[in-house]
């Protein structure tokens, strides 16, 4: 695709974005943009350590939960407004991620898989146990955020959805572009020659330890912030909810089927699966398959539908990683531009 | 386009643009239907489907719109806030757990929707100054209250061990139970909170064991219910008595293990022998349809559904006009009387008799108080077969 | 204090019971990557199958959970030999990290298909001696799990005879050893494979067979055994039986006794926290290289 094309049809995109909450009020539609939002956020952030440096943690809850637990606890206990708060978080997510960084890149491919969700999982344990510290598995709730002002002025008072979609549009912007500007400079250069064959590049002067952290570190800052987001957007954090292996799984997943190693990869995996599990998770698919009337809802089938649609989207995961693995291991992305250049193949 | 593609896809459209419908009241009804807690709130479902009948029958016509929250509090919130914005319900009966019922709790007073809470046990949901946050059910102390004081006034109790799990439900009423027990002058000799989904307690309840406590007290939704009875078997546990605060100990499957549930005593808010309008028949009718016995929620639900629907419609559907209907009113039936107050730090508590049930020969039968009892308590505990 | 020592021992020997189940699903994905070299994500999955399989015999037939393992092995083994044709087969030469998330997939698919055909809610199986004991010098021993352990040892057993005195088994071993020589020497090489997750499938869902009397059933049980499963293989050594048998027991004690000595609530902490210090400090398992 021509460059020129392609940039045009990003700014057209981000304009699209930018003025979506114009013409839409429906609060439900803005709350699958957040969450397709933050599925850009957390997938292009793994891409960093996990695409592009060929580390695949499966552990990346750690720095989700903690960006999001430390945000929670300082605006429910301290009344640190949660813009300040996710500061906090994002320094002692760095240092988790140092931490993590120093026992696992010792280990090599599938054992280092392991020793991120051994890890991660340690962590969520540990934040159920630590009542103090976290309300354990009680969880804290907190649906009242402290107005922002700028000046005296109050900007918003987060009553709606509305500035809840900027921030999380803007962070996934930004995520994207630190992803962008990592790929083309040196660091990313380093990181794929890792990824590639990590002796050789030591061989080559590449201190893999260094870069290793150094992308874990990234990767963990944009997790860790788009965490303390969740958490003021939903209101309410536990172990089970912002810790889990599931979240671990749900982040690298996104990235397969999107694409691993690219920029837009999670971005497009997100498109295609966040729309569509909270569509079937909030009964909206249900309900619109019954009302093109092709369905009835008292009907054996329809009724087995309703009640079971909103849990299929796990299976929808499961059904998609492994038809992406097996047919495209490099994701959507991937295949396309497999078909672009083949395409242009056939055309010169 | 062919016509059926039109169609659907004008549907998919339809399906983000709100559409207002003028038609019958609608009260919208968020339950735990599937997940870990399901088979307590099929309890909820099932007194919510005799509730309509009965409005059916009064002419009293409301739409139902149900939410499943699989037990999870975020996804209660998010079933909240689609009831109160999409649906635009006129109120809300619901959800089934202490965490869920906290967790919407505040997500109804943001959108100022009058939400009635059977029957989640967790004191802070109705301590908290929220307006439009009703609850019939009873409060966690009183969970702990009436089931230790059963015990004092057939014995002298010394010594209790509390086994409860570590979610919002267990641990508000296991500080009750501490709190009761510092009253009555019972010590506390072995305290653990477990986190559900694990399922060996052989450990904890031989630690339980070798300080030989007079009373064990348990606070389980269902499966750990049946677990820990089972494992203190197993090991041998032989307290004078064992006390679970109702949800997992109150349903017909724990009952039916008669292996290990036996003689267990479980506080409970309502049983068929209340001495309430109704109770029993309702009691019968839910047995006759749904062929087990009803547990308190079940009772719970069926009088909330009641009190909100005649409320709502009413109201004409207006929230506001329901919400002050709902604090004004007053209502006597099988949940016998309830009415919404403030007294202490609660606001919109509805005092609720409690009462004790235990399970003989795998039924549950009502034991105390002695007024409401259908049968004799066993005490203490004849051991093990 | 004897009663504090009671509970302590009393914690040992449930630990060493449980152990014995660990072991059997610890085994199973021990073979499967000694064989193929594939971490199988979706192993406490198919020891999921193999607790709604037993349960439903139970319930629809009257199947006693022990006599059930009779015919959950066959099918099992055919199941998982099915995965291994169907699924795994293409991606041997892949990234292990996507072999990997291949399992995992595979994993998400069966947890949820059944969820949707049974409902996530948790099933209990009793049979009559579901809470029976039997007490010795003051430490009561769990029937079930009493007998789950003699049918593990038993089927342990006959497993390293099936190793180390059959064809079939030494070819099993070979290819574990060096897959390119065994295929040199004459070995169907995906047939072992096929084999290798067949019996890794078979012991797996046995486990869940043998744990449904004394646990609850539902969906999502897989993922907690798949973690421990890890645990496992790791400290016993990637592909050895001897390895995994003694790692399960280990683990199954370590969890007991934390459970006492600490809380119920740290228990897998310390199980995660030794298995961290197994991979960092002795990563080829207590046993050492793949050795069978």
């Amino acid at each position: 695709m021509g460059s020129r094309l392609s940039n045009i049809i990003l700014l057209l995109t981000l304009a699209a974005l930018f003025f979506f909450p114009r013409f839409v009020e429906s609060p439900y539609a803005f709350h699958i943009m957040i969450l397709l939002f933050l599925s850009t956020i957390v997938g292009t952030s793994w891409n960093i350590i996990g695409g592009y440096t060929g580390q695949y943690s499966i552990g990346h809850a750690a720095y989700f939960g903690t960006g999001a637990y430390v945000t929670m606890v300082l605006m429910k206990d301290k009344q640190i407004p949660p813009w300040l708060g996710v500061w906090a978080g994002v320094a002692l997510v760095i240092i988790i991620a140092l931490v993590i960084g120093s026992i696992c890149f010792r280990l090599r491919g599938p054992y280092f898989v392991l020793a991120s969700i051994a890890v991660a999982e340690i962590m969520r344990l540990s934040a159920m146990n630590l009542k103090e510290l976290t309300n354990g598995a009680e969880g804290i709730l907190a649906t009242e955020l402290p107005a922002f002002r700028i000046g005296g002025r109050v900007i918003t008072d987060f009553v709606s959805k509305t500035p809840f979609y900027y921030i999380s549009l803007v962070l996934a912007v930004v995520t994207i572009v630190v992803a962008f500007l990592v790929l083309h400079s040196k660091l990313g250069y380093c990181f794929q020659a890792i990824r590639e064959d990590q002796d050789a590049a030591h061989a080559l002067g590449i201190n893999p330890t260094f870069y290793k952290n150094a992308a874990l570190v990234i990767s963990a800052i944009f997790t860790g912030i788009a965490g303390g987001f969740y958490a003021i957007y939903v209101g309410f954090v536990d172990p089970a909810t912002v810790m889990s292996l599931d979240i671990s799984v749900q982040i690298v997943l996104v990235c397969i089927i999107g694409g691993i190693g690219t920029i837009y990869g999670p971005l497009i995996g997100s498109i295609l699966i966040v729309p569509i599990t909270e569509a079937l998770r909030s009964n909206l698919i249900a309900e619109a398959i019954f009302k093109t009337g092709m369905v009835s809802q008292e009907s054996h089938f329809g009724s087995f539908l309703k009640e079971n649609l909103a849990h299929a989207h796990a299976l929808i995961y499961g059904i998609l990683v492994v038809l992406v693995i097996l047919f495209m291991p490099e994701g959507v992305v991937g295949f396309q531009r497999k078909l672009w250049s083949k395409w242009n193949k056939g055309l010169g | 386009m062919t016509k059926r593609t039109m169609a659907l896809v004008a549907a998919l459209c339809l399906v983000f643009i709100d559409i207002a419908r003028a038609d019958n009241v609608k009260i919208g009804f968020i339950n735990s239907m599937t997940g870990s807690e399901a088979p307590v709130g099929e309890n909820l479902t099932n007194g919510v489907t005799l509730a309509l009948e009965d409005l059916a029958k009064a002419g009293i016509k409301v739409d139902l719109v149900k939410e499943d929250d699989t037990g999870k509090p975020q996804v209660s919130m998010s079933a909240m806030e689609k009831l109160a914005t999409r649906d635009k319900v006129a109120g809300v009966v619901g959800p089934y757990t202490a965490a869920c019922g906290n967790a919407i709790a505040r997500v109804a007073e943001k959108y100022k929707v009058p939400l009635v809470v059977p029957v989640a046990a967790k004191d802070e949901i109705t301590q908290q100054g929220l307006k439009w946050v009703f609850r019939p059910g009873a409060i966690s102390y009183d969970y702990a209250e009436i089931v230790i004081e059963m015990a004092t006034a057939l014995d002298k109790p010394k010594t209790m061990a509390i086994i409860n799990e570590n979610t919002d439900f267990g641990i508000s009423v296991a500080r009750g139970a501490k709190a009761v027990a510092a009253k009555k002058g019972i010590q506390i000799v072995f305290e653990e909170a477990y986190y559900k989904g694990s399922p060996d307690y052989r450990a904890t309840l031989s630690k339980i064991k070798a300080t030989n406590p007079d009373l064990v007290f348990m606070v389980s939704y269902v499966a750990d219910a049946i677990l820990l009875m089972r494992q203190s078997r197993e090991v041998g546990l032989r307290p004078k008595a064992f006390l679970g605060a109702g949800a997992g100990f109150s349903v017909a499957q724990f009952a039916q293990e008669q292996a290990i549930s036996n003689y267990v005593f479980s506080s409970t808010q309502w049983t068929q022998d209340a001495k309430w309008p109704g109770a029993k028949d309702f009691g019968k009718r839910y047995e006759a349809k749904f062929g087990k016995q009803p547990t308190y929620h079940a009772a719970a639900a069926y009088e909330a559904m009641m009190i909100m629907a005649e409320t709502a419609v009413k109201a004409g559907g207006d929230r506001e006009k329901l919400r002050e209907a709902l604090r004004a009113g007053k209502w006597n039936g099988i949940w016998g009387e309830v009415k919404f107050a403030d007294y202490d730090n609660f606001t919109n508590q509805n005092k609720h008799q409690m009462l004790v049930e235990q399970i003989q020969n795998g039924r549950h039968e009502t034991v105390y108080p002695p007024q409401q009892a259908a049968k004799k308590p066993i005490y203490p505990f004849p051991g093990w077969k | 204090m004897p009663s504090g020592m009671t509970v302590f021992f009393q914690a040992v020997l449930s630990g060493v019971l449980i152990g014995g189940i660990y072991a059997l699903i610890g085994i199973g994905m021990s073979i499967i990557f000694g064989v193929m070299r594939i971490i199988n994500f979706a192993h406490g999955d198919i020891l999921m199958l193999g607790m709604y399989l037993s349960y439903y015999l139970f319930a629809l037939a009257g199947i006693d959970p022990f006599v059930s393992v009779l015919i959950i092995i066959p099918i099992m083994f055919a199941f998982g030999a099915l995965l291994q044709k169907v699924f795994i087969n293409r991606m041997l030469d892949a990234l292990p990290q996507n072999q990997l998330l291949l399992t995992i997939g595979l994993g998400l698919i069966m947890s949820n298909a059944m969820m949707l055909a049974f409902t996530s809610d948790y099933k209990i199986l009793t049979t009559s001696y579901s809470s029976a004991s039997v007490t010795l010098a003051g430490i009561s021993i769990s029937e079930p799990l009493a007998i789950s352990f003699l049918i593990t040892a038993g089927i342990t057993a006959l497993l390293y005879w099936f190793l180390t005195r059959t064809d079939t088994g030494q070819a099993i071993r070979a290819t574990a050893q060096d897959a390119q020589a065994a295929q040199l020497m004459g070995i169907n090489v995906k047939r072992m494979g096929m084999i290798a997750f067949g019996i890794g499938g078979a012991l797996a869902a046995t486990a869940g067979a043998l744990i449904s009397p004394t646990y609850y059933i539902y969906p999502q049980v897989g993922s907690a055994f798949t973690l421990k499963a890890f645990v496992i293989t790791v400290m016993g050594g990637m592909g050895s039986v001897v390895g995994a048998t003694i790692g399960g027991i280990i683990i199954g004690v370590t969890e007991s006794v934390s459970s006492v000595c600490i809380s119920s609530g740290w228990k897998d902490v310390v199980v995660f926290a030794v298995f961290l210090l197994v991979l960092l400090f002795k990563p080829a398992g207590l046993m050492g290289k793949s050795r069978m």
